[in-house]
C-alpha cells in the first residue's frame, strides 16, 4: 500500500473514526485503524466489537494495498502536521511509513486480515431524512440518557418508528425526554430500537455536517447509519424499555407560561446555593408569578421570582435544578409552557409551538 | 395414577438397616476432625476442660503421622476410660437445662469417638488419687481390651497415629505436611489468646515450634497478645474494656491505618470459645467501615464473655459458630464498643510524645555507639498513627473557631488573604494538640509546632475526612431529598420483610426511600436517594429488608445511611485539595484547627493515617544530642 493524501483530507477522515477507539482495550487490534487502498480510494475503518465506522477518501494511489496501524497515534501526527501538507503513506516490511516534508515516522502495524468486521444484517427497515432532522431529535433527548445505570438498557436511546414519525426517547429514570419527527421510510415499519449510549454520541458525531441525506436501517439488534462516504454499524441494547408512555401526562391542571431565557437564568443563579450533592430547588406557581426558593446545609439561601402567565391556584414543587436546566436548555423557543400536577406528579415542560417536543420531570422531596 | 414414564426406573429395593457403629462415628467424624489442626483443637479444648495449667502438643508430618497432646489436667478414671472413647459418652453435661447453660469447651461427647474412628489411638491418664496411669487404644475401633497400667505423672495424654489410615478418600484431600503444620500451629495460636492462663508447648518433627508461658493479669495478657500477634500489634491497638446489660468486651483493636491486606490477625472469643461469627463480624466490619478501604482488613483480639446462657453453641459440627439469645442487643454492643473506641482516636498531643514515635531501637543503638553521625533511618523510622489512645478527651475543644470553616470555596477565597496573617486565636498558644503550622513542605505536607514537638499533616488526606465527616453530619441531620421516580419500581419482598419496612416507613422515608406497599409479596418504589438514584435502590431496599431479620430495625438505617456514606467519601476524596495546592498559614492553621474539632481525623476515608508527630526526644536523637 501506499499514498500520497492531503492533511486536511486525511485529518477529516480520521476524525470521523477516531471517537470509536477507546484509549484502553483488551484487543491490540482495536487500537488501530484499518486502511484499505483501492482504485483512488482510501478506505478508513475503526471498530470496538460494539460500533464501526468507515469512511472513505480520495487518494493518490501509488499501490494498493492494505494494513492496521495505531490510530490514535497516526490521528495525533496528521494533527500535529502544518496545515496543507502532502502526506504519504507507504506500508514496507509491516510498518507503516508516514512521510511528510521533512517529517518521517514509522508506525508499528497488525495484518489486515485479522481485523474484525461487524456484518451487517439483512431485512432492515430503512428510513431517509435530512441530517438536522435525526440530529435534532438526539440533540432534544440524549442529555436525559442514564449514564452507568444498573438498568443498563436506560443507558441508550430509544428510537421508535410508527406511522411515519420516529421518536426519540431517554430517561434515566427521574426524568424523561421525548421529541418526534415526521420521516419517510421504504417499508411499513416500525418498532422499538435501543441505541446504546455511546453510538448516540458518535452518531451525533458524523451528524455535524450541513444538508446531508441521511440514510438509517433498523433491525433487531442492529443500527446501520450511511451518511456522506460515511457508514456506520452498531449494535442494538438488548432489552425492553420501560413504558414511558403512561409517565407522560396528559393534561395538567396548573399550566404555565414563561420566558424560557428569564427562568433558565433565574433557576442558573438560584442553584448556586441548592445543595451540591442534591441540587433541589423548590418552584412555586402563583398567580403571575414563579417563584424559585433553594437553600443549602450552611444556611445560605435564594430567592427568586419570575413574572409569568399563570393563573390558578397557589402550588410548589421541589425539582432537581439539573433536569429542569437540561430541559430548558435542550429547547429553543423563546417561551416554554409548564404544567404541575400536585408535589408528588411529574411535571411537563414543553413548547407550545412544537408539543411534539416534551420533557417530563419527576420532583423531589425536598 | 398414570403409568411412570418410560424413562422412569424403580431402584431395585435395599432393606433399610442400621449403619455400624464405627462407620457412625466415621460420618460423624467428617465433620468433627477435617484436618489434624481439627484434632488438635478437640483434643487441647478437652484438656482445658479438664483444667489443664500446661499442654503440650507434638506433631510428626504436620499430624498426619502422629499427633500428641499431654495435660496435667485432672485426668480420667480408670473405670471411665473406656467410656470416654465411646461416642455420646461426656462428663460435661447430663440433661438439657445443662447443655443450654454450657460452660465447658466440648459437651457431645464426640470428639475422641471421631478421632478414634479414623486414626490409631491410645489415650493414657492418671487421676491425682491413682497411683499409676491406665491406657487404652485402639485403631478404627475401641479395642475392647481393659486399661493396662502404664507410669505417667498426673494428668492425660492422648496420641494419635496414622490419621484418616482407614479413610484413604479424606487422606487425599489432605494438603502437604508443612501446610498442616501451619493450620495447627495458626489454631494453637487461637487457642493460646483464647486461656492465656495456660501455658502451651508446641513442637513439629522434634523441633520446638512455639512455648508460651503462663500469664495471668493484664500485663501478662499483653505479655501473650505480644507473642502471639507480634509487638507492633499492640503499640497500633486501642485498648477496649466496656460492660454493659450483662456484655463485657475487653481486648484491643487495631488502628485503621494498621489494618492488613487479609483477615489474618482477627481473633474473637466468646466465653474463651475461638469463633468466627457473622453477626458480630458484621458489627466489627461496620465499626471500621468508614475508615477503612474495602479491601483492607483490621487487626483485633477481642473477648467477649456473658452470660453461657444467652449463647447456644450447638449450632457448628465444629463448634466454631454460635447464636446469640438476643443478637441485636449483642450486636448494637459491640459495635458502639468499636465504633466507640475508633472515633475517640482524635489527635492528642501529650499522648504522642510520651508513647509514640520512637525510632527503632536497632538506630538508637547505634547512634550511641558511633562517633559520627549517621543518616536518619530512612522513611519508616516513625509510626504512624500510633498515638491514638482511646478515652482521652481533646485538650481544648473549638479553641480555633474564629477562623471559620474549611470549605473549599473559603479556601479558595482565603489564598488572597496575605501568607503572614496567622490568626490571633492561635498566635502565642502552643496548646493546640496539632500545634501552629510553620510552612507547607513540597506542596504535600504540612509542618506544624506543638508542644511534643513536629507535627506532620498530610494535607488532602486530612481534608478529605474533614469534609467526609461534615457531609456525614449533613446527611444525619435528616436532610435527605427523595427524588421520585418516573416509573415507581416493583420489588417483590416476603411478607415479613414488607412487614418490617412499613413499620419503619415514616424513618426510612428521611433517609430517601419512598414506598407503598403494592400486594402481598410486593412494594412499590416511589423515590430514592439521590445520592445512590443511578444503583440498584430497589435491590438495596429489598437487602436492607431481609438484612435487618436478625438484628434489630437500627440496621436497616445503617445500611441505607453507609450506602449514601460511601458515595460521599468519594465526593469528599474528589473535593479535598490536592497536592501541589499552595496553602497560606491561615488556610493550614484552619485546617489544623478543624481536624482537632473533627471525629476520626486520624486516617483518611481510605485508611491511611493523616498525620505524625516527631517527638522532640526523637529529633535530638537524629542528632545525637543528649537531654
Ligand atoms: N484431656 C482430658 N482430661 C480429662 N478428661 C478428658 C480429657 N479428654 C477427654 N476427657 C473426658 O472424656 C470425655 C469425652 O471427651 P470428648 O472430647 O469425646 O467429648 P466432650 O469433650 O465431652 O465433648 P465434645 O465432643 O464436644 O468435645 C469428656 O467428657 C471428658 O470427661
Ligand atoms: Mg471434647
Amino acid at each position: 500500500m501506499n499514498i500520497v493524501i492531503s492533511r486536511g483530507n486525511l485529518l477529516s477522515a480520521l476524525q470521523q473514526v477516531i471517537g470509536v477507539v477507546e484509549r484502553r482495550q483488551s484487543l491490540p487490534i482495536l487500537g488501530n485503524v484499518f486502511l484499505r487502498v483501492s482504485d483512488d480510494q482510501l478506505e478508513l475503518r475503526t471498530t470496538d466489537l460494539e460500533i464501526q465506522i468507515g469512511c472513505a477518501v480520495q487518494v493518490q494511489n501509488l499501490a494498493p494495498g492494505s494494513v492496521t496501524a495505531p490510530a490514535r497515534k497516526l490521528y495525533d501526527i496528521c494533527r500535529g502536521l502544518p496545515e496543507g501538507s502532502e502526506i504519504e503513506l507507504q506500508e514496507q516490511e509491516g510498518r507503516l511509513r508516514v512521510k511528510s516534508g521533512r517529517s518521517r515516522y514509522v508506525l508499528a502495524t497488525l495484518p489486515a486480515a485479522d481485523f474484525p468486521e461487524l456484518e451487517q444484517i439483512e431485512g432492515q427497515a430503512t428510513f431517509e431524512m435530512p441530517s438536522a432532522v435525526l440530529k435534532s431529535l438526539i440533540v432534544r433527548t440524549q442529555f436525559a440518557m442514564a449514564q452507568q445505570d444498573v438498568r443498563y438498557y436506560l443507558n441508550g436511546l430509544l428510537l421508535e418508528v410508527a406511522d411515519k414519525t420516529m421518536r426519540a426517547v431517554a430517561t434515566d429514570g427521574h426524568r424523561l425526554a421525548v421529541s418526534e419527527e415526521a420521516v419517510e421510510c421504504t417499508s411499513e415499519a416500525g418498532g422499538q430500537y435501543i441505541v446504546p449510549r455511546k453510538t448516540v454520541l458518535e452518531v451525533a458525531r458524523l451528524l455535524d455536517v450541513q444538508d446531508a441525506t441521511v440514510k438509517l436501517g433498523l433491525a433487531a439488534g442492529q443500527l446501520v447509519m450511511r451518511v456522506n462516504d460515511c457508514t456506520l454499524v452498531s449494535k442494538l441494547v438488548d432489552g425492553s424499555y420501560p413504558e414511558y408512555k403512561r409517565v407522560i401526562p396528559e393534561n395538567g391542571d396548573h399550566c404555565a407560561v414563561a420566558n424560557r431565557e428569564a427562568v433558565k437564568q433565574a433557576l442558573t443563579r438560584a442553584a448556586i446555593l441548592s445543595n451540591e450533592k442534591f441540587r433541589g430547588v423548590r418552584v412555586g406557581l402563583a398567580s403571575g408569578v414563579m417563584k424559585i426558593e433553594t437553600q443549602n446545609p450552611d444556611q445560605e439561601e435564594a430567592f427568586e421570582e419570575v413574572s409569568i402567565a399563570y393563573e390558578g391556584e397557589d402550588l410548589t414543587i421541589g425539582f432537581n435544578v439539573t433536569y429542569l436546566l437540561d430541559a430548558l436548555n435542550a429547547m429553543n423557543g423563546e417561551e416554554f409552557a409548564l404544567e404541575m400536577r400536585g408535589p408528588d406528579a411529574s411535571g411537563l415542560i414543553y413548547d407550545e409551538k412544537i408539543p411534539q417536543h416534551k420533557y417530563v420531570v419527576m420532583p423531589m422531596r425536598l | 395414577m398414570a403409568p411412570p414414564p418410560a424413562c422412569f426406573r424403580y431402584p431395585v429395593h435395599v432393606p433399610i438397616h442400621r449403619l455400624a457403629d464405627q462407620l457412625v462415628n466415621q460420618i460423624a467424624a467428617g465433620e468433627v476432625v477435617e484436618r489434624p489442626a481439627a484434632v488438635v483443637k478437640e483434643l487441647v479444648e478437652n484438656s482445658l476442660d479438664a483444667g489443664a495449667t500446661r499442654i503440650d502438643v507434638e506433631v510428626v508430618g504436620g499430624g498426619l503421622d502422629a499427633i500428641v497432646v499431654r495435660d496435667d489436667g485432672g485426668g480420667i478414671p480408670q473405670a471411665e476410660l473406656a467410656l470416654a472413647l465411646a461416642a455420646h459418652a461426656t462428663s460435661k453435661i447430663a440433661t438439657l437445662d445443662e447443655l443450654e447453660a454450657v460452660g465447658s469447651l466440648g459437651f457431645r461427647g464426640e470428639a475422641l469417638a471421631s478421632i478414634l474412628a479414623v486414626a490409631r489411638f491410645s489415650l493414657a491418664s492418671r487421676t491425682a488419687e491413682a497411683a499409676h496411669g491406665w491406657q487404652v487404644g485402639g485403631a478404627g475401633a475401641a479395642s475392647g481390651a481393659t486399661p493396662e497400667p502404664v507410669a505417667m505423672p498426673c494428668g492425660t495424654k492422648v496420641e494419635v497415629h496414622d490419621l484418616f489410615f482407614n479413610t484413604p478418600a479424606r487422606r487425599k484431600f489432605m494438603r502437604q505436611p508443612a501446610t498442616e503444620r501451619r493450620h495447627v500451629e495458626q489454631r494453637l495460636r487461637c487457642l493460646a489468646l483464647a486461656r492465656p492462663e495456660v501455658a502451651f508447648g508446641f513442637s513439629s518433627d522434634a523441633r520446638r515450634v512455639l512455648e508460651f508461658a503462663r500469664a495471668a493479669g493484664t500485663v501478662a495478657l499483653e505479655a501473650r497478645v505480644n507473642a502471639v500477634c507480634g509487638k507492633e500489634f499492640l503499640t497500633n491497638a486501642l485498648a477496649i474494656d466496656e460492660a454493659r446489660a450483662g456484655l463485657r468486651l475487653y481486648g484491643w483493636v487495631g488502628l485503621p491505618a494498621f489494618a492488613r491486606n487479609q483477615a489474618d490477625l482477627q481473633y474473637l472469643f466468646v466465653n474463651g470459645r475461638v469463633v468466627r461469627d457473622k453477626l458480630l463480624g458484621h458489627a466489627l466490619r461496620r465499626a471500621y467501615a468508614d475508615v477503612l478501604h474495602s479491601t483492607r482488613y483490621p487487626a483485633f483480639v477481642l473477648y467477649l464473655e456473658l452470660d453461657p446462657a444467652r449463647v447456644d453453641v450447638n449450632v457448628h459440627p465444629a463448634k466454631t459458630e454460635v447464636r446469640f439469645r438476643d443478637a441485636a442487643t449483642v450486636h448494637d454492643f459491640m459495635l458502639g464498643a468499636v465504633h466507640g473506641a475508633i472515633r475517640r482516636a482524635r489527635p492528642d498531643a501529650e499522648q504522642h510524645r510520651v508513647e509514640t514515635f520512637a525510632l527503632p531501637a536497632r538506630s538508637t543503638g547505634v547512634a550511641g555507639a558511633e562517633d559520627t553521625p549517621r543518616a536518619p533511618p530512612a522513611g519508616g523510622g516513625f509510626s504512624y498513627s500510633a498515638p491514638y489512645r482511646a478515652g482521652l478527651a481533646l485538650g481544648r475543644p473549638g479553641a480555633g473557631m474564629g477562623v471559620g470553616d474549611w470549605a473549599l470555596a473559603d479556601a479558595v477565597r482565603r489564598l488572597e488573604v496575605p501568607a503572614d496573617s496567622v490568626p490571633a486565636a492561635a498566635e502565642g498558644d502552643g496548646n493546640y494538640a496539632l500545634g501552629r503550622p510553620l510552612a507547607q513542605l513540597l506542596g504535600v505536607y504540612i509542618l506544624a509546632e506543638n508542644r511534643g514537638g513536629l507535627v506532620l499533616v498530610d494535607a488532602h488526606a486530612a481534608h478529605e475526612r474533614v469534609l467526609y465527616e461534615r457531609l456525614k453530619r449533613q446527611l444525619a441531620a435528616g436532610a435527605i431529598p427523595s427524588q421520585a421516580l418516573l416509573v415507581p419500581e416493583s420489588v417483590r419482598l416476603g411478607d415479613d420483610e414488607i412487614e418490617r419496612l412499613l413499620a419503619e416507613r415514616e424513618k426510612l422515608g428521611r433517609l430517601g426511600f419512598r414506598f407503598d406497599r403494592s400486594g402481598p409479596e410486593s412494594i412499590l418504589l416511589r423515590g430514592v436517594p439521590p445520592l445512590i438514584a443511578h444503583t440498584d435502590c430497589s435491590a438495596l431496599l429489598a437487602e436492607l429488608a431481609s438484612g435487618s431479620a436478625e438484628g434489630d430495625s437500627r440496621h436497616l438505617f445503617d445500611e441505607a445511611l453507609d450506602a449514601q456514606e460511601r458515595v460521599l467519601a468519594n465526593v469528599a476524596c474528589k473535593a479535598a485539595i490536592k497536592a501541589n495546592r499552595h496553602l497560606t498559614l491561615a488556610e493550614m492553621d484552619a485546617l489544623l484547627r478543624d481536624m482537632e474539632r473533627t471525629e476520626r481525623s486520624g486516617q483518611c476515608n481510605h485508611g491511611r493515617p493523616t498525620w505524625v508527630q516527631i517527638g522532640m526526644p526523637e529529633l535530638d536523637r537524629l542528632f545525637l544530642r543528649g537531654r
